[in-house]
C-alpha cells in the first residue's frame, strides 16, 4: 500500500514540469529540493545528537571554492563540487577530530560550530579582493551547458536538484542500515558505555560529520550555480546555519522525510508572503516561522513530521497507556 | 604608532566595561536558570530601538528614554521567561538552545519589519576628553563608569541582601534552596527580569556610541558568548575579567588589522577555549 | 502530646518502580522519632516525600493539622518543617555565615537572624571560627554541623535529619549525636533516619523499622530494643 502511494507521488513529482507549470513554481520547487538536500545532509549529524549551528561554513566553502574556480579557471562545477566537498570534508575532519577527541558535546559543540560558521563568513568578507566581500560576486554566464551546470530552462535544475535530494535520502537509508547507525545510536544513548564496549566513538562521529559536510558543500555549489550569485551572508555565517538547522528540526530531524517536509513548509511560506505582500514583509514570514519553531520545540520536540510519524505508529500498534504520578514543581 | 595602540587599548578597556555588564547578565541567567540565552545581544538591540523610537520619533529626552528602556526590557525579560523559558525548563539542553536561537530570528526580523534595515542612530553631541595623547569619547567614558557603578550595585545586592543570597543559593543547589523556603520559580522570574532590565541599561549605554540595525545584536551576542565561555560559564568574576580581555584584544586587533580579523581572532579564542579548557579561566572543572 | 506530623498510607513511585507501600507514620510534639532500616529500604524517599521533593501518588501527609502532601517544598518549610538531606549538603560557594543566613530566609526568621546567629555560634564554636570561610572548604563533619545548624536558623518546629552520621569519623559521630541530644533537650521535635541504630535509639522516644518500602516494626524505645530481630540484625547482640 505504502509502496504504491510512493510510486504515484514520485510520478507526480517527476511529471510536474512536463505538464507546463509556470517557471516560478519550478523555481520554488528547485529551491525546496536544494535546501532539503542540504537539510537532509545536516540531519545525518543532527539525528545523532551532533547538532551543528555552523553548517554555513561548509555550504560557504563548497560554493565559494567551486564558484571562484569556475570564474577564474573555468573549472567545471561538477569538478568544483568535488573539490569544494573535499575542502569542506577536510575542515570537518579537523574540527570534528578536535571536538570529539576532546569530548566536546551537546551545546558546547553547537556553540563551537556557530563560531566556525561565522569565522568562515568573516574570512570570506575579509578577502574582499577575491570574493567581493559583503557584496559577493556573480558567476559568469556561459549559456546552457551540462558541463558548466548552467541552463536557461529551469526544468533542468529541477531534475538535477531532485536527483541530488533523492540521493541524499538514499544515503540516509544506507546509513540507517549500516553498522554506523547502530554505533551512533549507542553513542547517543550512553557514550561512556559505548566506549567501554569498544565502539570507536571518534571514528563514527567523524564519518557522519564528514558526510554531512560534503553534502552541505555540494548543496552550496548547486545553489550558487542555480542563482549564479554568491554572497557570504546567504551562504555562510549565522543566518544560513540557523536556517538549515531550523528547516530540519521543524520537519523533524530524526525522520527521513522530516527535513524535506520542514524545508517545504518554510520555503512555501516565505514565497507566499513575498509574492502576496512584497519583500518587505518577508520579515513577517521569518517572525512567523521563528515563533512557530519556538512553539514547536516547546510542544513537539520531535518536529512536525516526526511527531506525526510517532503518533501514527502508536495508533497502528494499538498501544495506549499513560501512568503519570503527577509532578509538582 | 604607539599613540594608536594606546588609544585602542584605552577604548578597549572602556568597551570591556560594558561588555562586562553583558557578560554579567548572561552569566546570571545561565548560573541560576541553567539556560544559555542565545538572543541576549538581540535584546540589547531591541532596547536600543526603544530608545531610538522614544528620543528621535517622540522627542523624549535621552535620560528618560533610557529609563523607560530599562523598564520595558525588564518586562520583556519577564515575558520571555513566562512564555519561552519556563515551558522549556524540563526539556533537553539542546532544545533550549535551539528555541532561544529561534528567538534570534524572531527578534531580528521584528526589528526589520518595524524599523527597517537602515541604521538608526541617536545623535548625541558629547565632547572628547583627552589624557595626553589618548583621546576618549565622553560617551565611552560614561558607559564605562556607568557599567562599573551598576556592577558594583549588583554585587552589593547579590552579597548583602536576602534576595541576592537566594539567587546565589538557587544557582548552586536548586533543590537545597527550596528546602530553605526559597521559591525557585520566583527566583527564576526575578533573574530573567533583572537580566532583561540589564539589556535595557546596556542599550542606554550603547545608544550614544553605536547606531542600531537589525543585525546589531549578532556580533554582540557572539562577543558575549566568547567572554562568558572564556571566563567560565556562570562565573560572574570570570565574566568580568573575560570582558576586559576580549575588549582589549579585539580593540587592538581591529587597529592592527581590521574589524573582521578582530572578530575572527575573538572567535578563534573561543574555539580554543571550548576545546582545551571549556570551564574557562575561572570556572570549576565539570564533567562534560 | 498532640500530633505534629501524620503520614497516612502513602505510596511513592519513581517511574514504574514503587518505593513506598501504604506507609504510615506519626511524630508527636516534642518527640524524637527515628527511622531505621537497610539501604534502599525507602527511608530517604520517605523524608523527601514529607518535605515535598517527591510526590506521593496516594495517601496524605498532615503537619500541624494542615495537609502538606500537595504543597511545594518551600511552602512546607514556611510552616516549620525542615529537612536536612543526607551528605552534609551545604551551599559550596557561600560562606559559613551566608549559609546560616540563608537558613533564616523564611518570613519571620529574618528578624531574629542576628540573635539566632549568636546562639548557633555558641552551640557550634567550630562554625564560629570558620564563619567567613567558603562552605566547601569545611571538613565532612563540619559541613554536617553547618547543615544542621542552618536548619535551626529558620525556627523550625520539626526537624528531619537524613542519616546525619553517614560518612563521618567515629569521634565526630559522637559529637554529632551530642548536638542532636542538645537540640532534643531544647524541645525541638525530631524525625531522624539513621544507620547507626544503637546511638540513634538511645536518643529516641519511638522508632520505626522500614524494610522494602514498608513499616516492618514500630514501637517505643524500650519495645524496639527488646525485639530480638532488632537486637540481632541492628544492634549486633
Amino acid at each position: 500500500m505504502k509502496a504504491v502511494a510512493k510510486i504515484i507521488l514520485l510520478g507526480l513529482v517527476i511529471g510536474f514540469p512536463l505538464v507546463g507549470v509556470s517557471p516560478y513554481l519550478l523555481h520554488v520547487a528547485t529551491l525546496i529540493f536544494i535546501w532539503a538536500f542540504i537539510a537532509t545532509g545536516w540531519s545525518y549529524m543532527g539525528r545523532f545528537g551532533l547538532v551543528s549551528l555552523g553548517h554555513g561554513a561548509f555550504i560557504g566553502i563548497g560554493a565559494y571554492t567551486a564558484g571562484l574556480l569556475f570564474n577564474h579557471f573555468s573549472l567545471s562545477p561538477w569538478a568544483g563540487m568535488i573539490v569544494g566537498g573535499i575542502l569542506a570534508g577536510v575542515m570537518a575532519l579537523i574540527i570534528g577530530w578536535a571536538c570529539f577527541r576532546f569530548g566536546v558535546m551537546g551545546d558546547y559543540f553547537a556553540l563551537l560550530t556557530l563560531a566556525l560558521g561565522e569565522i568562515v563568513s568573516l574570512v570570506l568578507v575579509a578577502f574582499r579582493d577575491y570574493t567581493g566581500g559583503s557584496l559577493g560576486f556573480t558567476l559568469k554566464r556561459v549559456g546552457s551547458s551540462w558541463f558548466y551546470l548552467q541552463f536557461e530552462d529551469k526544468a533542468y535544475f529541477y531534475y538535477i536538484a531532485l536527483s541530488f535530494l533523492l540521493a541524499a535520502l538514499f544515503l540516509w537509508r544506507c546509513i540507517d542500515r549500516s553498522r554506523m547507525q547502530k554505533a551512533l545510536r549507542a553513542i547517543g544513548e550512553d557514550e561512556i558505555a559505548a566506549a567501554t564496549l569498544g565502539v570507536r566513538i571518534v571514528k563514527y562521529k567523524l564519518r557522519v560529520t564528514i558526510m554531512s559536510a560534503f553534502v552541505a558543500a555540494i548543496g552550496g555549489v548547486l545553489y550558487a550555480q542555480y542563482v549564479t550569485y554568491l554572497n557570504p551572508h546567504t551562504l555562510a555565517g549565522v543566518g544560513p546555519s540557523l536556517d538549515i538547522a531550523f528547516k530540519a528540526i521543524l520537519g523533524g530531524m530524526y525522520s527521513l522525510w522530516g527535513p524535506t517536509v520542514g524545508t517545504t513548509i518554510i520555503v512555501v511560506l516565505e514565497e507566499y508572503i513575498r509574492v502576496n505582500y512584497g519583500a518587505k514583509y518577508v520579515g513577517i514570514s521569518q517572525i512567523a516561522y521563528g515563533v512557530a519553531l519556538v512553539l514547536l520545540i516547546i510542544f513537539m520536540p520531535k518536529g512536525i513530521f516526526g511527531t506525526m510519524e510517532e503518533k501514527i505508529r502508536r495508533v497502528l500498534s494499538g498501544r495506549s497507556r499513560s501512568r503519570d504520578p503527577g509532578q509538582k514543581h | 604608532m604607539e599613540i594608536v595602540f594606546l588609544n585602542a587599548l584605552a577604548n578597549g578597556i572602556l568597551l570591556g566595561g560594558v561588555l562586562a555588564l553583558l557578560a554579567f547578565g548572561l552569566n546570571l541567567i545561565f548560573g541560576v536558570v541553567k539556560v544559555i540565552h542565545m538572543a541576549y545581544g538581540q535584546c540589547v538591540m531591541l532596547g536600543m530601538y526603544v530608545i531610538y523610537t522614544l528620543k528621535v520619533i517622540y522627542g523624549v529626552p535621552l535620560l528618560v528614554a533610557s529609563a523607560v528602556s530599562v523598564v520595558i526590557m525588564g518586562v520583556w525579560g519577564t515575558l520571555l521567561h513566562l512564555l519561552v523559558i519556563r515551558p522549556l525548563l524540563g526539556a533537553e539542553r539542546l532544545n533550549q538552545l535551539l528555541a532561544l536561537a529561534g528567538l534570534i530570528v524572531v527578534f531580528e526580523n521584528l526589528a526589520h519589519v518595524i524599523w527597517g534595515a537602515d541604521l538608526r542612530g541617536v545623535r548625541v553631541d558629547l565632547p572628547i576628553v583627552s589624557l595626553g595623547n589618548v583621546f576618549l569619547k565622553t560617551s565611552n567614558l560614561l558607559a564605562f563608569g556607568g557599567a562599573l557603578v551598576v556592577l558594583g550595585i549588583l554585587y552589593g545586592v547579590l552579597h548583602k541582601t536576602y534576595v541576592g543570597l537566594a539567587i546565589r543559593a538557587v544557582a548552586q543547589d536548586r533543590e537545597c534552596a527550596t528546602l530553605m523556603g526559597i521559591n525557585p520559580g520566583r527566583i527564576y522570574l526575578l533573574t530573567l527580569t533583572i537580566g532583561g532590565a540589564l539589556t535595557g541599561l546596556i542599550a542606554a549605554f550603547f545608544s550614544p556610541i553605536y547606531s542600531v540595525h537589525p543585525h546589531f545584536g549578532g556580533s554582540f551576542t557572539l562577543m558575549a558568548f566568547i567572554i562568558v565561555v572564556l571566563g567560565g560559564m556562570g562565573n560572574l568574576a570570570g565574566g568580568f575579567i573575560g570582558a576586559f580581555i576580549i575588549g582589549v584584544v579585539t580593540s587592538l586587533a581591529a587597529v592592527i588589522t581590521s574589524t573582521e580579523v578582530a572578530e575572527i581572532v575573538a572567535l578563534t579564542i573561543f574555539i580554543l577555549v571550548v576545546l582545551v579548557r571549556p570551564q574557562g579561566l575561572l570556572g570549576a572543572r565539570r564533567a562534560r | 502530646m498532640s500530633l505534629m506530623l501524620e503520614v497516612r498510607g502513602i505510596d511513592v513511585f519513581y517511574g514504574e518502580f514503587q518505593a513506598l507501600f501504604d506507609l504510615s507514620l506519626e511524630v508527636r510534639t516534642g518527640e524524637t522519632v527515628i527511622v531505621v532500616g537497610p539501604n534502599g529500604a525507602g527511608k530517604t524517599t520517605l523524608l523527601r516525600c514529607i518535605s515535598g521533593l517527591q510526590p506521593a501518588s496516594k495517601g496524605s501527609i498532615t503537619f500541624l493539622d494542615q495537609p502538606i502532601h500537595r504543597l511545594p517544598p518551600h511552602r512546607i518549610v514556611e510552616l516549620g518543617l525542615v529537612h536536612v538531606p543526607e551528605g552534609g549538603r551545604v551551599f559550596p560557594n557561600l560562606s559559613v555565615m551566608e549559609n546560616l543566613k540563608i537558613g533564616s530566609y523564611v518570613r519571620g526568621a529574618r528578624k531574629e537572624f542576628r540573635k539566632k546567629l549568636e546562639e548557633i555560634y555558641e552551640l557550634f564554636p567550630r562554625l564560629a571560627e570558620r564563619r567567613t570561610q567558603l562552605a566547601d572548604t569545611l571538613s565532612g563533619g563540619e559541613r554536617q554541623m553547618l547543615a544542621i545548624a542552618r536548619s535551626l536558623m529558620s525556627k523550625p518546629k520539626l526537624i528531619m535529619l537524613d542519616e546525619p552520621s553517614s560518612g563521618l569519623a567515629p569521634m565526630i559521630v559522637t559529637l554529632l549525636f551530642e548536638f542532636v541530644a542538645r537540640i532534643r533537650s531544647q524541645g525541638y521535635s525530631i524525625l531522624m533516619v539513621e544507620q547507626n541504630v544503637r546511638k540513634a535509639l538511645s536518643l529516641s522516644d519511638r522508632a520505626y523499622l522500614v524494610e522494602s518500602g514498608r513499616i516492618a516494626l514500630q514501637g517505643t524505645r524500650e519495645e524496639f530494643s527488646r525485639e530480638s530481630y532488632i537486637r540481632k540484625a541492628y544492634l549486633g547482640l
